[in-house]
């Protein structure tokens, strides 16, 4: 089983200056005890929409890989946001799905990824064709430098067993936005 | 002009490149304008709520976006603007074609029609409803101005008596 927090890490040792979008809950605090960046969008709330908006921010730069680290239960309750991703199928994205089969934050309840739903399959039927499920750290840092290399859309469903996670990112939202897009170039549109 | 023009020339104008979109009968007269004009790019959602998240991740990568949906689908997204667009503060245009509203002829459409403006009061969206031809511009205009001057949503509601109700009784 991959330990979320140790697969973060290789994630952000691997980049420079690409953008992460950090879906609420235990994804976006590993990520900021991995390493706080100001390239790192962590979203406090909107549970489901780590995927949407980094479909967003792959159309708006095509020229970088844009990372989206998200969970089974956010990503079950916006599974739409699969199929609408996979009718852009934008190259530069790489889609990590955090799977402990659990909405850990809350108390452990059950996701369906508990029961019979299978991401990696339904990501497929989606439309997506380059999808992988890992259970173990090496193959994770392989399949992770591979989409960093290679053409996308990726998903990568990361197996992940039941770790609290102790980080607390900046809390105040527009303090996020203005560091990430400063970090970007980019001024108030 | 036409209406749907005249939202096309402002969207231009304010340089707002990338719809998404949830269809309706109102919303598509503006697309059927946008899928002939190569300035801009059009992406179809599944769920209105997914708009608002494609629209923030547009705005902090450095472009803009508008999204369009009906009525019924901003019931869809009270949870992405109260808790991203609202407090990241992300400007963006919400256009809405208005259902359960004057000459509707489906009653299970007229209860989120009875909400739309409590709704979008109780969130703090400005909205401004387009019902004359000749106030388009001018309020398209000046609602574009807005939203990127406050750095937040604003609404823009689509009314049957500019762009018509359906024939149905």
């Amino acid at each position: 089983m991959i330990k979320r927090l140790q697969a973060t890490r290789y994630v952000v040792d691997q980049l420079t200056d690409e953008p992460i979008i950090a879906s609420l809950g235990n994804a976006k605090f590993d990520l900021f005890t991995a390493k706080d960046r100001p390239q790192n969008f962590y979203m406090w709330n909107s549970m489901g929409l780590a995927s949407s908006m980094g479909l967003g921010l792959a159309m708006a730069r095509p020229h970088q890989k844009v990372i989206i680290l998200d969970g089974d239960g956010a990503l079950l309750m916006n599974l739409n946001s699969l199929t609408t991703a996979a009718a852009r199928m934008p190259q530069n994205l790489i889609h990590v799905i955090w799977d402990n089969r659990q909405f850990e934050l809350t108390g452990g309840q059950p996701t369906h990824t508990a029961f019979r739903a299978d991401l990696g399959l339904l990501a497929r039927g989606a439309g997506f064709d380059k999808v992988e499920t890992i259970e173990e750290q090496a193959a994770f840092e392989n399949a992770f430098s591979r989409a960093l290399q290679e053409p996308g859309p990726w998903i990568i469903v990361a197996l992940i067993g039941s770790e609290r996670a102790t980080g607390r990112p900046p809390k105040s939202p527009t303090f996020i936005k203005h560091r990430f897009m400063q970090s970007l170039g980019i001024s108030p549109l | 002009m036409t209406w749907p023009q005249h939202i096309i020339e402002q969207l231009k104008a304010y340089r707002i490149r990338f719809l998404s979109y949830i269809p309706d009968a109102i919303g598509e007269q503006v697309l059927k304008l946008a899928r002939q004009d190569d300035f801009f790019d059009i992406l179809p959602l599944a769920r209105e709520e997914e708009g608002i998240g494609v629209v923030a991740g547009l705005y902090v990568g450095g472009e803009r976006g508008a999204v369009l949906m009906p009525t019924a689908g901003v019931g869809n997204t009270v949870n992405g603007l109260a808790s991203l667009a609202i407090p990241y503060q992300i400007p963006f245009p919400l256009f809405i074609g208005l259902r359960g509203d004057l000459g509707e002829f489906n009653a299970a459409q007229v209860p989120m029609g009875q909400a739309l403006r409590p709704i979008l009061e109780s969130l703090r969206i400005p909205y401004f409803v387009l019902e004359r031809p000749d106030e388009v511009d001018t309020m398209v205009e000046g609602a574009l101005k807005l939203t990127y001057a406050l750095e937040l949503p604003v609404a823009l509601l689509i009314s049957t008596t500019l762009a018509g109700w359906k024939e149905e009784k």
